[in-house]
C-alpha cells in the first residue's frame, strides 16, 4: 500500500515537471471571424497565434535587420497609416536608390487571401516576405543572412525561444512570426461595417452611392472585402517600361495578359495612388480611367466591353460612400504600431 | 513467466534488428564518361558545345525500393538535395527489411502540397536557393555553367527547372531496375549530357537560360529524366 502511494506520489511529480516543461510561456491569441464573414484561407492550425507570436512578428516588421543596408524594414513600404501601403507613392523606394516595379498595396484581412501579389504569384502568404527580402529593388538581402544576423542577436534569440520553444532560428520561424502579425492586421471597422451591423447610419450621398455601388462595381469588388479575389484586365494600357503583364506571368496564359488582381477597396481613401502600377494619382483618375480613358483589347473584362458609363452626379456619390471604407481605429490601432510606440510616428516615412 | 516475456522481446528485438538491410544510393555525377569536376574542367555536348559546370543539383524524394516480389518500402516525407558541391548529399542510406532489391524509384522535384503549405524546414528551406520568391515554388533541378556558345553576358547559361501548377508539372518520376540482387551499394550514374539532348535537342546558342516553370522547363526535365543509370 505504501510502495502504491509512493510510487503514484513520484508519477504525480513527474507528470508535473514534465506539463511544466511543455507550457511555454506563451499567451494563445483567437483569431476571430467577423461576424457574416468567410472562414479564413489560412490554416492556423501550422501557425497557432501567440501573443508573442505577433509581438515578434511586430518586431521584424519594423526592423531593418531584414534588409541588406539596415535601411529597408517590411514598415518603410507598407505603413500603418495609409493601411499598410505606402503613403502617397506610386512606386515605392527600395535599396540602393531603386524603384519597385508595382505599387505597395495594403496589408489587411490577409487571413482571407489565398494567393499574393498583384498577380498572385505567391501561393502562401509566410511565402510572402521571401520575395521582398530577395528582391534587389526591395530590401536586397539573401535568406541566409536574415538567418546569420538574426542568430548574432542575443536579444532576438531569446525572443525565438520564447515564441517557438526551441533554440534554433530558421526561415521557417522568421517567416511565421511575420505572419502572426500580418494575418491580425483585419480591418472590419469602417463606417460601412457598423452600417452592416446596425451600428450606424448612412447620410443620404453615401446610402445612393452605395446602391450605384452595388450596381456596377461589386461583381469585382464584392463585399465585404471589397474584391472577389480574381485577375482582371480593367483597361490599363501596357506600360512600354515595366512591360507588365500581370497575371500571364504567372500562368503564361495569353488570356491572362495584363490580368490584375482586383484590389479591395477598404480604407481606399489613404491607399492613393491606385492601380497595380500606382498610374492613378486620385480617386478622380480612376473614375475618369474606367469612364473614358480605358483601351478595351481582347483580354478586357466582358463587364467593361463598353467602359463604363458613370456621371459625374454618380461619381460625386460613389466618392462619398467609398470614404465610408475609411477604419480609422485599423490605421490608428496601437498594436500595429512599431513596438514601443502607441502610434505610428510620422518619422517611419523617411523616403 | 516474466522472465520467459523479456527474453521473447529481446528475441524479436534481435530478429527485426538482423532483418532491416542497410542500402546505400551513391550518385555519381558524369558528363558522359568523363567526372563532373566544377568550374575547372571543359566538356562538349552533342552540339559541339564547349562549357564548363559551376552548379550542379536537384532535389529527389518519394524514394521507392522494390524486391523481386513487388513489395515496396517507400521513404516518406524526405526530401534530398543533393548538390555536386556537397560529398555527404551524394550518398543516401537506407535502412529497409526488403531483400532481393529489384528497383527504385524516386521523383525529381518537390509535390505540389510542399509547394504550397508555407515555409518548409531542412532540405527544402528556401534559404538553400532552390526557391522562386516572386511565382512561389521549388527550383526542381539546377544546372548553371559557362560556354562559349552562350550569348549571354559572361557567357553564361543556367536552367532553373520547376513548376507544380496545372500544364507546367515538371515533376519526373525515375524508375531503375536493379539486375544484382544482392547489392548493398546502389550506384547510380547521372550523366549531365541527357539535359542538352535526351527527348529534346537544347543548344547553349539558342538556349541559355530557364528561369521559370513552363514549356521549357518541361522539355529539360524530360531530358533530365533519362540521366540517370545504374553503374554495373
Ligand atoms: C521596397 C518596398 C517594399 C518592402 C521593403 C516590402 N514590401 Fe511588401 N510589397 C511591396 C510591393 C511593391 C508589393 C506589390 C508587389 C507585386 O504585386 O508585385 C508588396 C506586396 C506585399 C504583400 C502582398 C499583399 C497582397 O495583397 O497580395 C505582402 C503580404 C507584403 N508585401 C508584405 C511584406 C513584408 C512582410 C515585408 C517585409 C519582409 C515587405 N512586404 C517588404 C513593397 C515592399
Ligand atoms: C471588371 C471588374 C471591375 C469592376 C466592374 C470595377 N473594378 Fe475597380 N478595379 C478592378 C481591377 C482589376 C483593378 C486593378 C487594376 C489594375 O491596377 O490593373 C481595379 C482598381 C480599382 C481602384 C484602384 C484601387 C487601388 O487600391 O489601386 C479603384 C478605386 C476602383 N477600382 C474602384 C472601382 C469602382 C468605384 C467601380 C465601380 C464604379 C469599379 N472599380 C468597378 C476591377 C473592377
Amino acid at each position: 500500500m505504501r510502495k502504491i502511494s509512493i510510487i503514484s506520489f513520484l508519477v504525480t511529480i513527474i507528470f508535473i515537471c514534465v506539463s511544466w516543461i511543455n507550457h511555454s510561456n506563451t499567451t494563445p491569441i483567437k483569431f476571430i471571424v467577423p461576424k457574416g464573414w468567410p472562414q479564413p484561407k489560412y490554416d492556423f492550425k501550422n501557425n497557432p497565434l501567440t501573443k508573442e507570436g505577433f509581438e515578434l512578428g511586430r518586431k521584424l516588421f519594423y526592423d531593418g535587420i531584414l534588409s541588406k543596408d539596415g535601411n529597408f524594414a517590411c514598415a518603410t513600404c507598407h505603413q500603418q497609416f495609409a493601411a499598410f501601403a505606402t503613403f502617397d507613392h506610386n512606386l515605392s523606394h527600395g535599396f540602393n536608390n531603386s524603384l519597385t516595379s508595382r505599387n505597395a498595396p495594403a496589408l489587411q484581412n490577409l487571413a482571407w487571401q489565398k494567393e499574393f501579389m498583384w498577380d498572385g504569384g505567391i501561393a502562401h502568404l509566410d511565402l510572402q516576405p521571401l520575395a521582398p527580402i530577395t528582391a534587389q529593388n526591395e530590401m536586397g538581402e539573401t535568406i541566409e543572412n536574415i538567418i546569420q544576423k538574426l542568430k548574432a542577436d542575443s536579444e532576438y534569440r531569446k525572443i525565438f525561444k520564447q515564441v517557438f520553444g526551441e533554440d534554433n532560428i530558421n526561415t521557417q520561424k522568421v517567416m511565421k512570426a511575420l505572419s502572426q502579425f500580418m494575418l491580425l492586421l483585419v480591418s472590419n471597422n469602417s463606417k460601412y461595417d457598423k452600417v452592416m451591423r446596425g451600428e450606424a447610419n448612412f447620410i443620404l450621398p453615401e446610402q445612393l452611392g452605395y446602391e450605384i455601388f452595388k450596381k456596377k462595381c461589386v461583381n469585382c469588388h464584392t463585399e465585404p472585402f471589397f474584391t472577389d479575389f480574381s485577375y482582371r484586365n480593367v483597361g490599363l494600357t501596357l506600360d512600354e517600361v515595366a512591360k507588365d503583364y500581370g497575371r500571364m506571368k504567372i500562368t503564361n496564359n495569353k488570356s491572362d495578359s495584363l490580368k490584375f488582381r482586383v484590389p479591395s477597396l477598404r480604407n481606399v481613401a489613404y491607399t492613393a495612388p491606385y492601380g497595380h502600377d500606382g498610374r492613378f494619382f486620385s480617386l478622380m483618375n480612376v473614375f475618369e480611367h474606367y469612364r473614358k480613358n480605358m483601351i478595351v483589347s481582347n483580354t478586357t473584362d466582358s463587364l467593361l466591353q463598353h467602359k463604363m458609363p458613370l456621371s459625374n452626379y454618380e461619381i460625386g456619390q460613389l466618392t462619398a460612400f467609398l470614404y465610408t471604407l475609411t477604419d480609422s481605429s485599423f490605421l490608428t490601432d496601437k498594436r500595429f504600431a512599431p513596438p514601443g510606440y502607441n502610434i505610428t510616428p510620422n518619422f517611419i516615412h523617411i523616403h | 513467466m516474466k522472465k520467459n516475456l523479456i527474453v521473447f522481446v529481446f528475441l524479436i528485438f534481435v530478429v527485426s534488428i538482423q532483418a532491416q538491410q542497410n542500402i546505400q544510393l551513391q550518385f555519381h555525377h558524369k558528363v558522359g564518361d568523363k567526372n563532373l569536376q566544377l568550374f575547372t574542367e571543359t566538356y562538349s555536348n552533342a552540339f559541339n558545345e564547349s562549357f564548363i559546370v559551376n552548379r550542379f543539383k536537384y532535389y529527389i524524394s518519394y524514394i521507392t525500393i522494390m524486391d523481386d516480389k513487388g513489395k515496396q518500402f517507400i521513404v516518406k516525407h524526405k526530401y534530398f538535395l543533393i548538390d555536386e558541391a556537397d560529398s555527404n548529399s551524394k550518398k543516401i542510406s537506407i535502412n529497409t527489411s526488403l531483400k532481393n532489391i529489384a528497383a527504385i524509384e524516386f521523383t525529381i522535384g518537390v509535390d505540389s502540397l510542399h509547394n504550397v503549405s508555407g515555409v518548409q524546414t531542412g532540405t527544402l528551406d528556401p534559404m538553400h536557393g532552390m526557391f522562386w520568391t516572386w511565382k512561389s515554388g521549388y527550383v526542381f533541378a539546377k544546372l548553371e555553367g559557362q560556354s562559349d556558345s552562350s550569348h549571354a553576358q559572361g557567357k553564361y547559361f543556367g536552367y532553373h527547372i520547376g513548376g507544380f501548377r496545372t500544364n507546367e508539372n515538371a515533376l519526373r518520376k525515375i524508375r531503375l531496375s536493379i539486375i544484382n540482387y544482392q547489392l548493398s551499394i546502389v550506384n547510380i550514374k547521372v550523366d549531365i549530357l541527357k539535359w542538352f539532348n535526351a527527348v529534346y535537342p537544347i543548344k547553349i546558342n539558342q538556349t541559355a537560360f530557364c528561369h521559370q516553370p513552363g514549356a521549357l522547363a518541361l522539355q529539360l526535365a524530360d531530358n533530365y529524366s533519362n540521366m540517370f543509370s545504374i553503374q554495373p
